[in-house]
């Protein structure tokens, strides 16, 4: 039974990762436009914190490891399954007579186009890294369990979080999720800390942008591999937050499907 | 907009907190660390506003997949604009004009570029406004004849090459509102020649700001402007005589890609 129900997930992954590379086989040049902006954005950091005085919060080397940690696990810190995107072009109809659960499903596929990331650009950058003058190494080697447990939790509420703005772009933004799905991409760079991190903002933004959900994705696994925050708050704060949110977006998606309608694409 | 206010609006609202987003990490690392290297805060604020402007104004003109051309290209969409009784060229740069949802970042990025102007004492003259203009319109025209260049590939490889201005455009919009100053040669080289973003807003700036003041720079971006764009030009038509051999084996009834 559990081996029947890991298959179903991992066959619907595999579709998507093999899909990924036979439908675009020159997904390779991507990887080549995301490596010249990891090295730019590394040399711009560098440039940015060379003339600094002694920075309290994060040194030079932290925020190299942070950089090119969030650029290896860009997909992982910033989840996104997907859905806004099947029901912008209409597929979601096709989703709903899938013989497995939409958020199995989304998140299946989700993993699928993970892989081919993963191996393709993530493991060949933090090979590279020291080519590139970081180390990819984590703060203290207690922090590597923390930050995969984190990484999981991250995952889990980027998760939540998608379905929730999903479901409310289901009710109130039908002819615009496209629109919608736009600025949660962009909001959710910019306060998760994935870009700049939380710890380096001005005015103190970053201490309550720490409390938000955002920052439970990307900022709180980072600041953990580069032993930048207390492990244990950042782990209770994410433990709370997929706690929260779980609940709301089972709730708004059992409560608001009926109202879905599709066109195909 | 006159059909649906409701739906205007929010397509304004969305694209501006949308740009306003792209452009905050720049204005944040430059209002923390009181500029970026040797650029200080209203020049990253000046810089800022000009990339903000040629994004707004790229989405202002070239929205509806011309700028994303790949996608018109790769979807076999191109027959919609080869049947209607104009040439192609007018069609391009006449069906991506949005002039209301757009407006949001040319706005963000005018007010930007006059209070930065005004907080560094610029001395603004009638030729600096020609240059403004000439560099503004030749910026614009690097980011769409480059991504028109790559795009071309989708003639021949419809499939794979359908979301190849994707990566293109998030490259431009992430880096392109960074001053490059401290780059190595290698690295230089990769923002001029792999990917142009330099002549998004770095180098037309450094002259506006009077950070080099020589014609060189003055001229840069408009010759670099028009290098690129008759490259795309000759990649385009190549790819348009293969197209007119091979159509498109994506299109059906539908009207969506197959």
């Amino acid at each position: 039974m559990f081996f029947s129900l890991v298959r179903k997930y991992w066959k619907t992954a595999e579709l998507e990762a093999t899909g990924h590379m036979g439908d675009d086989p020159m997904f390779f040049i991507q990887y080549i436009f995301r490596f010249l902006r990891v090295v730019v954005l590394l040399s711009l950091w560098r440039t940015i914190l060379e003339n600094q005085p002694h920075n309290a919060e994060m040194s030079l080397a932290a925020v190299l490891t942070y950089t090119l940690i969030a650029e290896i696990f860009n997909e992982q810190l910033n989840p996104q399954t997907g859905l806004a995107w099947d029901l912008l072009r209409g597929r979601t109809a096709t989703a709903f007579l899938q013989p497995i659960g939409l958020v199995e499903q989304f998140s299946s596929k989700m993993l699928g186009r993970w892989l081919a990331s993963l191996a393709l650009f993530s493991a060949p950058l933090l090979l590279l890294a020291p080519l590139l003058g970081v180390s990819a190494a984590p703060a203290n080697l207690i922090n590597l369990p923390l930050f995969v447990l984190s990484l999981v939790l991250c995952v889990s509420i980027g998760v939540a979080l998608d379905f929730i703005i999903t479901a409310l772009g289901v009710i109130y933004f039908e002819q615009t999720i496209y629109a919608v799905e736009r600025v949660h991409t962009a909001l959710t760079l910019l306060l998760s800390g994935a870009l700049i991190p939380l710890t380096l903002m001005p005015w103190g933004l970053g201490e309550i942008l720490g409390w938000l959900p955002f920052a439970s994705t990307a900022s709180a696994p980072l600041r953990i591999y580069t032993g930048t925050g207390d492990p244990g708050l950042l782990l209770v704060i994410q433990f709370c937050w997929a706690l929260v949110l779980w609940p709301i977006s089972h709730w708004l998606w059992e409560s608001n499907r009926e109202k879905l309608v599709s066109f195909g694409g | 907009m006159t059909r649906s206010l409701k739906l205007f609006l929010t397509f304004l609202l969305t694209d501006t907190i949308f740009n306003i987003t792209a452009i905050t990490a720049t204005l944040l690392l430059a209002e923390r660390f009181n500029g970026i290297g040797m650029w200080s805060k209203f020049q990253v604020v000046f810089l800022v506003g000009y990339a903000t402007l040629t994004e707004g104004l790229l989405e202002m003109f070239f929205g509806y997949n011309i700028l994303f051309m790949s996608r018109r290209l790769g979807r076999g969409q191109l027959d919609h604009i080869l049947v209607q009784p104009q040439s192609i060229w007018l069609a391009f740069f006449t069906e991506g004009f949005n002039p209301f949802t757009a407006s949001g970042s040319v706005l963000i990025g005018l007010l930007l570029i006059i209070w930065s102007s005004i907080e560094l004492h610029l001395h603004i003259s009638f030729l600096w406004i020609c240059f403004a203009l000439l560099n503004v319109v030749a910026s614009m025209s690097v980011v769409l004849f480059f991504c028109f260049c790559w795009s071309s590939l989708a003639f021949w490889a419809p499939r794979a090459a359908e979301e190849i201005t994707t990566p293109l455009m998030r490259i431009f919009r992430s880096l392109d509102a960074f001053p490059f100053d401290g780059l190595s040669f290698l690295l230089l080289s990769g923002v001029t020649v792999i990917v142009p973003v330099a002549f998004v807003a770095w180098y037309p700036s450094r002259y506006l700001l009077g950070l080099d003041t020589s014609i060189l720079n003055a001229m840069l971006t408009p010759l670099v402007a028009l290098g690129i764009s008759i490259l795309a030009l000759f990649v385009f038509k190549k790819g348009l005589e293969h197209y007119g051999r091979t159509g498109s084996q994506r299109y059906d009834s539908l009207g969506h890609r197959g």
